[in-house]
């Protein structure tokens, strides 16, 4: 009975990861309607996150070149031990259509691809620094105060503090984790408070259609509740399909209603 | 829209001991009753509450069966999770808001009584965020008066339970009457082993950081460590998730679909393995935390090292 119950499971797996793969099929040679138009405008910031173990450069380029293909302008590059940060000029040289991201790089819409590159040190390790600069400047300024309770430093001091140590780049809009494991491996925390977060698998195994699957649920996904999270008014309006119908925008949405009412 | 899910090798399934009881029966604490009057100095009255406490002693966590498919040695030891849904599900139900909150209230307490029976050390809850006191003011004020009441209700089951109850956030922000109950709670409950509780409330990643840089500038100011001994390790150790054994999440779950960490325990997550659930929080029970802690125990977890 264990044994049947086992082999039917497995077959439920087998059945869901064919499924899969036969729609990233079908999505990457446009078949399917809904992925053809992206509004990619709504993804300014994407951030990918690859295990170090996994990481090789020609599966690097070749994501990197249909991240161009599907429009995407800012990316940043991210492993914990800082092998694509080591590898980025072999990177920046294989891959003709970027260039470096600058800390004073203003998100617009430009020709080139713009690539950032990210390790541990500009996560943790650079809170721990930008928390030395703030010490040195309570220091300076002679303040007395040894209250626990008082406030002497803010978010806002932390974000220049944390820019000073080359810590604070832009809040990523999308985070897409390619790796084993489902988590960030270490991004800097500061900057992924509001991210959106998708597991990819291995980078070995990326898929075309995958990508652009996930990026098409982000640019659906967004619509309203993020922008109001981000002024700090935390609203759940934007999945509902009752919500989305009585927004402005219901003759829009409408036909997308059905995919996310309850 | 349907949670993709990236399966690798198929849960081990194995066959429940004959003499295991089935996970659903009604957990034990169920069956106790709070005194409500003086305990009885009658002979009888102690054998019987005697015979009970012996046998709550007796229970160990090993004895307890866990559902097909989840193995012991392989569960988390701290969960967190972010409650999200409760709105949208009274919405839906065309039900006040509050409904939504009180049944989210209903909901942690069925988590809480599973993460006893399971072995699950440590569940922290983003009770109220920061961005939250944003929202209307009724609003608000019934959650302070539902955090109050709810702590209140339940203080006998945490000690009985042998719970350990931990508030993190802001505190300062929230009415004097919780903030003291909250303070006592903690006071009373710190030497509770069984399970550990950590409710975040006004609180945010951003807070937790800066937090744990203001308390180390006043140690370093105070001389009692150097301004160049700070590092990531003395920043965790000034982290409000100091409170607990386990200020790593193994695993955080959020509910209702959405894909973001918004400003939860920013620091600490970074390796946590991420759930994230399509129902609300109303909804989310034994099931679908199952299914939560079989995908976590299937992940090939290297931690980035």
């Amino acid at each position: 009975m264990w044994h049947l119950l086992h082999v039917t499971i497995h077959l439920c797996y087998f059945a869901i990861n064919i499924a899969n793969a036969l729609e990233s099929h079908l999505i990457s040679k446009g078949l399917l309607r809904r992925y053809k138009s992206l509004h990619i405008s709504k993804l300014q910031y994407l951030a990918i996150v690859i295990e170090s173990e996994d990481c090789r450069t020609s599966n690097v380029i070749e994501l990197l070149q249909w991240l161009a293909d599907l429009g995407v302008k800012h990316v940043c590059l991210y492993d914990m031990e800082g092998i694509l940060k080591k590898s980025k000029d072999f990177i920046l040289e294989k891959f003709d259509g970027a260039t470096l991201f600058q800390e004073n790089d203003v998100l617009l819409d430009q020709p080139l691809m713009t690539l950032e590159f990210a390790s541990f040190s500009d996560g943790k390790e650079a809170v721990a620094k930008a928390a030395n600069v703030l010490f040195m400047k309570y220091l300076k300024s002679g303040s007395t105060s040894s209250y626990q309770g008082e406030q002497i430093f803010t978010e806002s001091q932390m974000g220049e503090a944390l820019k000073t140590v080359g810590g604070n780049g832009p809040e990523p809009d999308l985070l897409l984790v390619y790796g084993p494991a489902r988590c960030h491996l270490g991004f800097p925390a500061w900057r992924i408070r509001y991210t959106e977060i998708q597991h990819m698998g291995p980078l070995k195994s990326m898929k075309y259609g995958s990508l652009i699957k996930a990026i098409y649920k982000f640019t659906m996904v967004q619509q309203n509740y993020v922008k109001e999270e981000r002024q700090g008014k935390t609203m759940e309006w934007g999945r509902t399909g009752v919500d989305i119908a009585k927004s402005t925008t219901a003759p829009l949405l409408a036909c997308f209603a059905p995919r996310f009412g309850k | 829209m349907p949670f993709s899910l990236h399966f690798s090798p198929t849960p081990l399934i194995t066959a429940p001991s004959p003499l295991s009881k089935p996970f659903f029966l009604v957990p034990y604490y169920h069956t106790l009753y709070a005194p409500k009057s003086p305990p009885c100095s009658s002979t009888e009255h102690a054998l019987t509450h005697q015979g009970k406490q012996e046998a709550f002693d007796r229970r160990p966590e090993d004895s307890q069966t866990l559902p097909l498919g989840l193995r012991r040695d392989a569960m988390p030891s701290h969960v967190a999770v972010i409650m999200d849904g409760n709105r949208r599900w009274a919405r839906l139900r065309d039900l006040p808001v509050r409904s939504g909150y009180e049944a989210g209230v209903e909901s942690l307490r069925k988590i809480v009584e599973i993460c006893c029976k399971w072995g699950i050390k440590v569940l922290s809850v983003f009770a109220f965020s920061s961005d939250n006191w944003f929202r209307p003011k009724v609003e608000v004020e019934f959650l302070m008066s539902l955090f109050e009441r709810g702590m209140q209700e339940d203080t006998g089951i945490f000690f009985r339970e042998n719970i350990r109850i931990s508030v993190i956030g802001d505190l300062t922000k929230l009415p004097k009457a919780l903030q003291e109950l909250m303070v006592n709670l903690e006071e009373a409950t710190k030497n509770n082993t069984r399970f550990q509780l950590i409710v975040a409330v006004s609180y945010s990643g951003h807070y937790d950081v800066v937090q744990a840089c203001q308390r180390l500038a006043l140690k370093a100011k105070c001389g009692l460590i150097e301004p160049s001994d700070i590092n990531v390790s003395l920043m965790e150790q000034e982290l409000e998730t100091n409170c607990t054994e386990f200020p790593h999440p193994d695993l955080l779950i959020r509910t209702s679909g959405e894909f973001r960490i918004s400003n939860f325990m920013l620091w600490q997550l970074a390796y946590t393995e991420l759930f994230f659930a399509q129902s609300l929080w109303p909804d989310f029970g034994e099931a679908e935390f199952l299914k939560a802690l079989l995908a976590f125990q299937q992940r090939q977890r290297r931690y980035g090292v």
